[in-house]
């Protein structure tokens, strides 16, 4: 994950390690930050521009040349923004949206991948098969199934419509995920103890495996809640009516209703609204999915 | 403090039987080793004690109770694992006194006997720490205090000395030693390591294919193993074996293969005709005299000498032999010399049943 850079990058002795010997690798190494940097940028410079366009005054951004460095900044793009369309209650639709699936899957997740990774029964194996083949098929062929399928049961232009659609499209990847982390994590000795120890199963698997296991855990609800905040097709044809729309499918609407011509400042500053909760959970939680708790429990 | 009674405990994985009706009776206090080849069953009937396997026939009891249907936190046992298996997420202390919180006792009594245990263990300087940064020896000290804290009925230990290294292995042997010396707890420890086993124990069961072969204190094993299986498997290096058969030699049953005779006591159960394997123990070789009369002429082979002792691999009419000397011999690689064995310490086994005469 990209995560990990910053975390190299700062530990010292990074560059020290980078540092060669003789004049050819000095040259080396110019020419690898020189691709590093203009890596940074061409994948900066997006993300820097809505920012800046957020902050501007509407005529100063259609001016030729375009200014890169604004010398005067307003907040007024957002105000207008939220005048503009619901932009809070989109935020707060996606949230709960997002959460609530995230949640509910990592739950079924967690519980189906314990099973999986601890217990012999028959059929374990086909289920397994079954799961990984729904990771082979494509999305877009299950647009019209899903659609007609949550259509006949009256949830089209629900939360619960979309959740169930969010928790259905995440489950297989969290539990073939999440079992393979139980197995590695988590060896059955592990429970044993805590079997032994005086704990029933359910007992053994919430104090012991559970935070054991607490990084992978985080880690798919995480990529969950992601996968979930960021969409925008299943969204737009859930869910697309009235105050009930998340703020994709919001902005995109917005994008038709005169936003990308006339308020592109209202507009960018509705797109960073929309980026930064996904920013925020993904600093708040990094420190989860560094993982390295199970280190030194079992000798191997 | 308890008794443990095994009364023909069957152990099957589907149609496939790994324990065949295993009968052992351990009292109160006793330190009984199980020992044997990989894949005998040792693991699985400690497993079975815990309740971590069910048992498929048969009765386990602990303290005089049939244990079968309980679940392990109701058998009052505490198990040390080869892996350890500590609590990663908690501290030395927290992973000692997890079995005390889940009883429920209270914070005081659980600082108590986790501080008690520690002193016991030599592991108070480390209980603030994470298992992930103590050593191989000291996690295994940890594994131990989890189990001591609790105070338990039965202690099992499944090969918990096989990740250290051969010194420290030496050390905690005497450590656990020493601890059941104190606690008197009934303690079932499984090892293939017959060395620990025959210094450890106050009984050994030797078993085999998921059989028991025989239960005994370590020297009756070594003295009178039952059969050609225990008669290898105990004793380091192990027993010698040659087969032959029993004639009557001037009235006296005695071993005879290819040139080679030896008179046996008259006491003997061997009955002439009778094809038989001879075992007897390097150590039991020597040196001809002059006046020996059961002599083997072999070749020396290798010579391995460890300071007090002389180990040499020799042959004698294609068959590979081992003997011990308490002594610094000066022979060579293909020297020939003369050995004698000690009539009064070889044992015969029917080459038949493998049991012994
Ligand atoms: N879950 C299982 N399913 C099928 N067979 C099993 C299972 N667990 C163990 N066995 C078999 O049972 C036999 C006994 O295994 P066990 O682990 O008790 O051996 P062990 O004596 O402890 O050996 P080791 O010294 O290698 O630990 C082995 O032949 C093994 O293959
Ligand atoms: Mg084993």
């Amino acid at each position: 994950m990209t995560i990990a850079v910053p975390n190299a990058l700062s530990r010292p002795g990074f560059f020290q390690r980078l540092s060669f010997a003789n004049k050819s690798d000095v040259f080396t190494r110019v020419l690898v930050i020189a691709i590093t940097i203009a890596l940074l940028f061409y994948i900066l410079l997006p993300v820097y521009w809505m920012l800046k366009t957020s902050f501007q005054p509407n005529q100063e951004i259609r001016v030729l040349p375009p200014i890169w460095f604004p010398t005067e900044t307003t907040a007024h793009p957002y105000t207008n923004a939220n005048r503009l369309i619901p932009m809070w209650r989109y935020v707060l639709n996606s949230l709960f949206v997002s959460v609530t699936a995230a949640g509910i899957s990592t739950i079924i997740a967690c519980s189906a991948a314990y099973v999986l990774a601890r217990f012999r029964f028959p059929g374990a194996t086909i289920i397994l098969g079954l799961i990984l083949l729904t990771n082979l098929i494509p999305a877009i062929t299950r647009v019209f199934p899903i659609y007609f399928f949550i259509q006949n049961m009256g949830l089209l232009n629900s939360y619960v419509g979309l959740i169930l659609a969010y928790v259905g499209f995440s489950l297989p990847f969290a539990v073939l995920m999440l079992r393979g982390y139980f197995e590695s994590a988590a060896p059955p000795e592990l429970e044993e103890a805590a079997l032994i120890d005086g704990c029933g199963y359910f007992e053994a698997f919430w104090r012991v495996i559970l935070p054991v296991c607490l990084p992978g855990i985080a880690a798919v609800a995480i990529f969950t809640f992601l996968n979930a905040w960021n969409d925008f097709l299943w969204a737009s044809l859930l869910l697309n009516q009235g105050e009930m729309k998340t703020i994709q499918v919001g902005i995109g609407d917005f994008a038709q209703e005169g936003g990308g011509v006339q308020y592109v400042n209202a507009f960018m500053a509705a797109c960073v609204v929309a980026t930064v909760p996904a920013l925020v959970v993904f600093v708040f939680v990094q420190r989860w999915l560094v993982g390295g708790l199970t280190a030194g429990s079992v000798k191997t | 403090m308890a008794s443990i009674e095994i009364r023909e405990a069957r152990k099957a994985y589907g149609s496939l039987e790994v324990l065949h009706g295993v009968s052992i009776d351990i009292p109160d206090g006793e330190f009984v080793i199980l020992v044997g080849p990989s894949g005998c069953g040792k693991s699985t009937l400690l497993r079975m004690i815990a309740g971590l396997e069910s048992i498929t026939s048969g009765d386990i009891a602990i303290g005089n109770m049939v244990v079968n249907d309980l679940p392990p936190k109701k058998r009052d046992i505490a198990m040390v694992f080869q892996s350890y298996a500590l609590y990663p997420h908690m501290s030395v202390a927290e992973n000692m006194g997890f079995s005390l919180k889940i009883a429920g006792r209270s914070k005081a009594e659980i600082e108590q006997k986790v501080s008690e245990a520690a002193d016991i263990l030599g592991l108070r300087p480390l209980l603030f720490r994470k298992p992930a940064q103590l050593s191989g020896g000291q996690r295994q000290r940890v594994a131990m205090g989890r189990a001591i804290v609790r105070d338990p009925a039965v202690f099992l230990f499944d090969e918990p000395l096989s990740n250290l290294d051969a010194q420290l292995r030496v050390q905690m042997r005497s450590e656990i030693k020493a601890l059941h010396q104190r606690l008197k707890t009934t303690t079932v420890y499984v090892t293939h390591d017959q060395v620990e086993a025959m210094t450890m124990a106050d009984r050994i069961v030797v078993m085999h294919d998921g059989n028991v072969e025989q239960m005994g204190a370590p020297l009756e094993l070594f003295d009178r193993p039952a059969n050609l299986f225990v008669a290898r498997f105990i004793g380091s290096p192990s027993m010698n074996m040659l087969e032959g058969q029993i004639e009557e030699v001037n009235g006296a049953p005695t071993f005879v293969s290819g040139g080679f005779a030896l008179p046996l006591s008259q006491a003997s159960p061997a009955k002439p005709g009778e094809e038989v394997v001879l075992g007897f123990r390097p150590e039991h070789l020597s040196i001809a005299g002059p006046n020996s009369v059961s002599t083997l002429e072999a070749e020396v082979i290798v010579v391995e000498p460890t300071g007090t002792e002389t180990l040499l691999n020799v042959t004698t009419a294609g068959h590979a032999f081992l003997a011990l000397f308490r002594a610094r011999l000066d022979v060579n690689p293909g020297e020939r010399i003369m050995l004698s064995i000690d009539p009064l310490h070889v044992h015969l086994f029917s080459k038949a049943t493998g049991k012994r005469l």
